[in-house]
């Protein structure tokens, strides 16, 4: 290892512990995960229940054009609210879908690794001893 | 290892998937320059302490530390600028894109591409006869070699290594592995995980054996034998 080497693997740990040491943490995302998918979900239906209070008011008043505006701007309101709230719970029910899918492959590994370990176990117990 | 704090220390660390706990109070410090190798059969939980240490997986409990600071909760893209690099099993490499592509890739440290490819090819002079070649279609080890090139690329001072024999031919693990034994010499800290022990712990400083989310033993490599038969084969309380 020449000058050079033990230069840059000075500076590597040294960088290395700044940048750690500068980092900026947060708390694990789990609860604000799960926040935020009830968050979505609630908006979602609210979205919906506005969108349609707002197609019922602008129906509602037919003679009244500015009620009618009313009514269609709440429509499209509750129309946007429902694509956030749909967009947030799609985003964090997936990222939950995925991880009960890494969990089940996990476990399966697992029991897999068991039945080999038994089936190795039994047979090792069962073979008749040599001579 | 010295007694200079670790550049990666473990404590009590627990993860799950849901309410599926998959690693269950790991301990384990990788010190400067060190190599360790972490073996265990399948769904031991080897996998899932990467994931946790590279922030892909919120730990559940314990501490991950990284030079001494306590980094639970960081964001995978912090530790990665921070100098952690994750090569995950399946190599991680973009079958799609060339050599060259894949090496690009890389730039975003802003070290010239130039120079970065320049040191990727003569670490591993097989690439550049391949640098126009689809990833994808490269042999395993080749692949392999890519993915290596590709965090090395980062400047990393902490290696996570995942399943890097899977799916290779034995010559091929023992040319890697060398590779490995020379990036550690350079003074970047790796963190093995394997579940074929035999290459590893030929370069591997020290190593532990992890059954069912607990380590169950540790030490110098020629100290483990009868520890990891027993892991493979039976006696797994």
């Amino acid at each position: 290892m020449g000058a050079d080497d033990v230069s840059d693997e000075g500076n590597r740990v040294e960088r290395f512990k700044s940048e750690v040491a500068g980092m900026k943490l947060r708390d694990p995302a789990l609860k604000r995960d799960r926040a935020l998918l009830v968050f979505g979900a609630v908006l979602l239906g609210v979205g919906v229940a506005v969108a349609i209070y707002g197609y019922a008011l602008s129906h509602q008043a037919t003679d009244d054009q500015r009620q009618q505006l009313d009514g269609i701007t709440i429509g499209l309101v509750g129309v946007a609210v429902t694509v956030v709230g749909g967009a947030l719970f799609l985003r964090y029910s997936i990222a939950q879908f995925l991880r009960f899918w890494l969990a089940r492959l996990t476990y399966e590994q697992g029991a897999q690794t068991d039945r080999i370990v038994d089936a190795i176990g039994s047979r090792s117990t069962q073979d008749p001893p040599a001579g | 290892m010295t007694d200079a704090v670790p550049m990666l220390e473990l404590r009590g660390l627990r993860a799950a998937y849901e309410r599926i706990e998959v690693v269950r109070g790991v301990d384990l410090a990788v010190g400067e320059g060190e190599v360790v190798a972490l073996l265990g059969p399948n769904g031991a939980g080897k996998s899932t302490t990467l994931k946790v240490i590279a922030g892909l997986l919120a730990p559940t409990g314990g501490e991950v530390r990284l030079a001494g600071r306590r980094v639970n909760g960081a964001r995978p893209e912090d530790l990665a600028r921070a100098g952690v690099c994750l090569i995950p099993e399946g190599r991680g490499i973009f079958p799609n894109l060339t050599v060259h592509e894949n090496l690009r890739v890389a730039t975003h440290t802003g070290r010239p591409f130039a120079e970065l490819e320049a040191a990727a090819f003569e670490r591993f002079p097989r690439l550049a006869d391949r640098r126009a070649q689809v990833a994808g279609t490269m042999s395993g080890g080749e692949q392999q070699m890519l993915a290596l090139a590709r965090g090395l690329a980062a400047n990393p001072a902490l290696l996570l290594l995942d399943e890097l024999s899977m799916g290779l031919a034995p010559l091929v693990v023992e040319a890697l592995y060398e590779k490995v034994q020379e990036i550690a010499s350079e003074g970047v800290s790796i963190l093995v995980v394997e579940q074929f022990a035999r290459v590893v712990l030929g370069v591997a400083d020290r190593a532990a054996i992890m059954v069912r989310g607990r380590i169950t033993a540790a030490g110098p490599p020629e100290s483990l034998a009868e520890e990891l038969q027993t892991a493979y084969l039976g006696g797994v309380s």
